[in-house]
């Protein structure tokens, strides 16, 4: 029975070889993440950022002359969605490697497609763990953050050195801020501080009315929160106008400007672990944040800053495979340069706004940089920024 | 060909795994029975699944059972949706109309909840990697469509047999049909534990195919697009869900060349379907024949 | 146990469970004379905290077919909510022309309903979203006057908090409440209303313009939506195109549980849920989604009508 049906699972899939056909010019690049659905507020910060990295690339001169072309399809915030999407880049875009999508989740789901047809992912925002372990053509350049919030902690504890009772709050139903408390609340008994609360929430609540009687009620004086921008905003919020003063922690989730709008003034002084620094030093990051600024009229998010890195690592793997292969891109075989850009991707270092990153030969990012900030927050309480703590 | 089957190959398959969990409100609905529970046991079936596929508990049957470890998910999806759908459907199916919709609704809901609570489901990240029972998604055609198949042939029979003429007795009126001596609380229980023991099978192939299982799977939405299949797809057909699914699950990839405004357009072919196709795209052909 | 962590969580639960009911008012007015449940209500109550933040602040963001521009005028905060409420009105009729009136000229099946304003729902958010973009709006902090964020008085000792829009929230499902019931009771079109729901063909007999009143209810309902939704988002911003999803799906158990079609009981269904989640011990919060959802099943399962519903043959 079994082998009955291998046989003709082996018949059915059995698709007539594609034709030889070379890569077009100008070189399309797939992306796909949410554009629509409500995981479509992180699509359209990646979709900003891929942007920007076209246009600047190409102003470069894309891949040695040649340019890019990003071809974007929605993923929708599903599974089905995030398939579908991978099926249509790799069939009718004929890119030569696809970024995206959105959620772990989504990875998951769409990932082994990718590979088994051997076109290169890079995950512009996965951190789950298990990503790059899907196949020999999945990597990511979002690292699981492991080293960044025990830092953060450090921070608090420098800034109020008598800390001792800690509130924990996070969202559960978020893959990354689930397993991010996780990280923190090692770090926080490491430091042999005492966790006095765990709070669960869902990014989809508004009133934490609940959770902050809750913290309120205990002798708090350190508040982790994991979560999501908007959630989180609204957390502290409410944490600060029903009366907490003391020190707030934010995962990594909370390193985005949509925040400004949501806690206003009340996001003051937050430190915040960031995988993503618009104040880190590197040139290349100096001219995203600029020519995003200009584009956007305001600071570019973490998931931008990612999009944009991931474009960038894919078009300087493409000039080393032109220079292994020693002709174009565009006149070599279409699965030929997907095999060779997988390869290359994995190679050497890349400079990116995210700093310097590189693909091990799992495709697991190893980054260099990790970040805390602060928030400080302009005097009109709209806008603010994220200020670089020095190491 | 190929290249269409390249494209759209993944497509097709969602539209069978997507009918079939029509089908399961279908059965419901034959007697009368407005449920929204099969998203619940879908996600339930999937679970099941996903947790005898990867969780190290279950290595030594893996090892022994090789490939039979699959109809033994199947199996045990089935009989743990089976004991639920009966524990819930005896005190919920007292209920009628709307009320049987939201308090299936409520069930869904909450069993989300706890299960995102289970360690052993994994979180919000869920369970994922799980055991692939073929190299292409597109041979999963040899899950969905032999069921499929089957479902439909039970459609059929059911019609015909004097259970299905129950349901039909309990939906056309229900007073009447308990004054004729059918027993109404058993045969709508028996409906509803059907269609959900379908929805739990469908979970249990799921999640081999999509390779991940997550508490997002058995979403309110996703519960509310298994009733549209039905309801578009015509309601008082057999062919209804199948039909239905059809256009449904492919509108937003016909459509993708809208980009983000894509959704727009579907929200609008739903309504147009609702106005137009009263009696769903089978009522158009059944129309033409009276 | 003390008297402080009572009242505390008895506020929160009040002000939480007044936001449910005032959501849940404008599905019970449509179902009252229907017997359907209007799944667009939802994206009738984001369409009105949208257009409210569009009139006073009149910037679009960065993202969306609108990005960058800006409206020509703005309004104070008052006048805005109330003309946002009143175009929530008019959307809410261009619902009922859309989604439900040609349904029942067609006489088709009463569920599918449910699938095309659902249909409606689609197209509404996705607009939305489509103009606007999915990030983040808020309105800004100084919408409510000069008031202070928060009170905080203390009890035996211990400090309990309440959030000014939290007040403002309460009070004004109070008075709209009030409003409502003074609207059905008091006035001679309550009372046509009140016919028109008991039975359509006797109304119209009456000489009662059914579809008249069908459309003013669906313009009364729209307008209860659109000025939750805007306070809702004064209290808590807008995140995004679907931050009405997940309180319509709530308010869906608030109208079941407090009775469908029942006003009283709407309001009797959000202050229960709000209360019930309030006072969900800490070490639960995991559960707190839960809370209305079981609380329903069970209310169901022993009063099958809901808590103030009457116990007539329901309409689907």
């Amino acid at each position: 029975m079994s082998r009955m049906l291998s046989v003709l699972a082996l018949v059915l899939s059995l698709a007539v070889p594609a034709l030889a056909e070379n890569v077009a010019s100008p070189i399309p690049i797939g992306f796909a993440v949410a554009q629509t659905t409500n995981v479509a507020l992180f699509g359209q910060e990646q979709v900003n950022g891929a942007k920007i990295a076209e246009e600047y690339l190409n102003s470069l001169g894309g891949v040695n002359g040649t340019p890019i072309r990003m071809v974007y399809q929605d993923t929708g915030g599903d599974e089905a969605g995030a398939v579908n999407a991978f099926q249509n880049l790799i069939t009718q875009g004929k890119v030569v490697g696809i970024i995206g999508p959105t959620l772990s989740q989504q990875a998951f789901a769409a990932n082994p497609i990718a590979d088994r047809a051997k076109v290169p992912v890079v995950g512009p925002s996965n951190t789950a763990k298990g990503i790059p372990q899907i196949g020999e053509y999945v990597g990511r350049i979002s690292a699981p953050m492991t080293v960044v919030a025990p830092n953060s902690l450090k921070k608090a504890l420098a800034l109020n050195p008598k800390i001792k009772n800690v509130a924990v709050l996070f969202a559960q139903n978020d893959a990354f801020s689930a397993s991010e408390t996780g990280i923190f609340q090692e770090a926080i008994k490491g430091l042999g501080l005492n966790i006095v609360t765990i709070q669960r929430f869902q990014t989809t609540d508004t009133d934490f009315t609940t959770q902050v009687t809750a913290v309120l009620g205990e002798n708090v004086d350190l508040v982790v929160i994991s979560g999501l921008a908007a959630d989180s905003g609204n957390l502290v919020k409410q944490l600060r106008q029903l009366g907490y003063t003391g020190i707030i922690v934010g995962g990594n989730g909370l390193n985005s400007p949509n925040m400004f709008p949501v806690c206003g003034a009340l996001c003051q002084d937050i430190l915040v672990a960031q995988a993503y620094s618009p104040e880190a030093a590197a040139e290349v990051n100096r001219v995203f944040v600029e020519k995003f600024t200009a584009a956007y009229k305001k600071g570019p998010a973490q998931f931008s800053a990612q999009a944009f890195a991931a474009v960038q690592v894919i078009v300087e793997a493409l000039k080393k495979v032109e220079a292994t292969a020693k002709k174009k891109i565009t006149a070599m075989e279409l699965t030929e340069v997907r095999t060779a850009l997988n390869k290359a991707l994995r190679t050497g270092s890349y400079v990116t706004p995210l700093g310097e990153i590189s693909m091990n030969a799992e495709g697991e990012v190893e980054q260099k940089d990790f970040y805390v900030s602060q928030i400080k927050m302009d005097a009109d309480g709209k806008s603010g920024k994220f200020t670089l703590l020095p190491r | 060909m190929a290249a269409f089957f390249d494209l759209y190959g993944f497509l097709c398959i969602m539209i069978l795994q997507q009918a079939l969990l029509g089908y399961s409100l279908y059965f419901p609905l034959m007697a009368g029975q407005l449920s929204l529970a099969s998203i619940g046991f879908y996600s339930l079936g999937g679970y099941v699944a996903a947790i005898m596929g990867t969780h190290p508990a279950f290595e030594a049957w893996r090892a022994t059972l090789g490939w039979l470890m699959i109809p033994l998910e199947w199996l045990a999806a089935l009989l743990l949706s089976v004991v639920l759908a009966v524990a819930v459907g005896l005190p919920a199916l007292r209920l009628r109309g709307i009320y049987l919709a939201l308090a299936t609704i409520a069930f869904v809901q909450v069993l989300n909840v706890v299960v995102l609570n289970m360690p052993i489901a994994g979180g919000a990240v869920g369970i994922f990697g799980i055991p692939q029972a073929f190299e292409s998604r597109f041979a999963y055609i040899w899950f969905f469509g032999p069921l499929l198949l089957l479902t439909i042939l039970f459609t059929l029979r059911l019609e015909r047999s004097a259970a299905g003429r129950n349901f039909m007795a309990v939906r056309e009126d229900e007073l009447a049909a308990g004054a004729m001596g059918v027993r109404t609380t058993a045969n709508k229980v028996l409906a509803f534990v059907i269609g959900c023991a379908l929805a739990g099978v469908v979970g249990a192939m799921s999640a081999p195919f999509l390779n991940t299982w997550n508490a997002r799977q058995g979403t309110f939405d996703a519960g509310v697009a298994c009733l549209a299949y039905v309801l578009i797809g015509g309601s008082r057909s057999k062919w209804g869900p199948l039909l239905g699914a059809a256009l449904l699950v492919a509108l937003p990839e016909v459509l993708r060349p809208l980009k983000d405004s894509r959704l727009i357009l579907n929200g609008m072919v739903l309504v147009l379907a609702c106005v137009y196709m009263p009696r769903g795209i089978a009522g158009l052909f059944a129309g033409r024949r009276a | 146990m003390t008297l402080a962590w009572f009242l505390q969580n008895l506020l929160n639960g009040l002000s939480m469970g007044s936001v449910y009911a005032i959501f849940a008012l404008g599905y019970t007015l449509v179902f009252s004379i229907l017997g359907i449940i209007n799944f667009a209500h939802g994206a009738v109550f984001t369409l009105g905290a949208y257009l409210t933040y569009l009139l006073s602040v009149g910037q679009f963001g960065i993202n969306g077919l609108l990005a960058g521009w800006q409206l020509p005028f703005t309004l104070p905060f008052p006048l805005a909510l109330l003309a946002g409420a009143g175009l929530s009105g008019l959307a809410g009729m261009a619902v009922e022309r859309l989604a439900f009136k040609p349904l029942r000229a067609r006489q088709a099946d009463a569920l599918l309903a449910l699938v095309s304003s659902l249909g409606v729902a689609l197209i509404l958010v996705n607009l939305i979203q489509y103009l606007f973009g999915a990030e983040i709006y808020s309105y800004p902090s100084d919408v409510l006057g000069s008031l202070p964020p928060a009170f905080i008085f203390k009890v035996g000792g211990k400090p309990v908090a309440v959030r000014t829009v939290q007040i403002v929230l309460f009070v004004v499902s109070l008075v709209m409440l009030a409003a409502l019931a003074w609207f059905i009771h008091g006035t001679k079109a309550g009372k046509a209303l009140r016919a028109t729901a008991e039975n359509q063909d006797t109304a119209s007999l009456l000489g009662i313009n059914v579809d008249a009143f069908i459309l003013g209810t669906f313009f009364v309902s729209g307008l209860l939506g659109g000025l939750s939704g805007t306070l809702i988002g004064v209290s808590f911003g807008l995140s995004g195109p679907y931050f009405g999803v997940a309180y319509g799906l709530k308010a869906l158990a608030v109208i079941v549980l407090g009775g469908l079609g029942s006003i009283p009981g709407a309001v009797l269904g959000g202050l229960v849920i709000g209360l019930g989640e309030a006072f969900l011990p800490p070490d639960l919060s995991s559960y707190k989604e839960a809370v209305a959802y079981a609380l329903l099943f069970v209310i169901l399962l022993v009063r099958p009508q809901g808590l103030l519903g009457g116990t007539t043959e329901q309409k689907v």
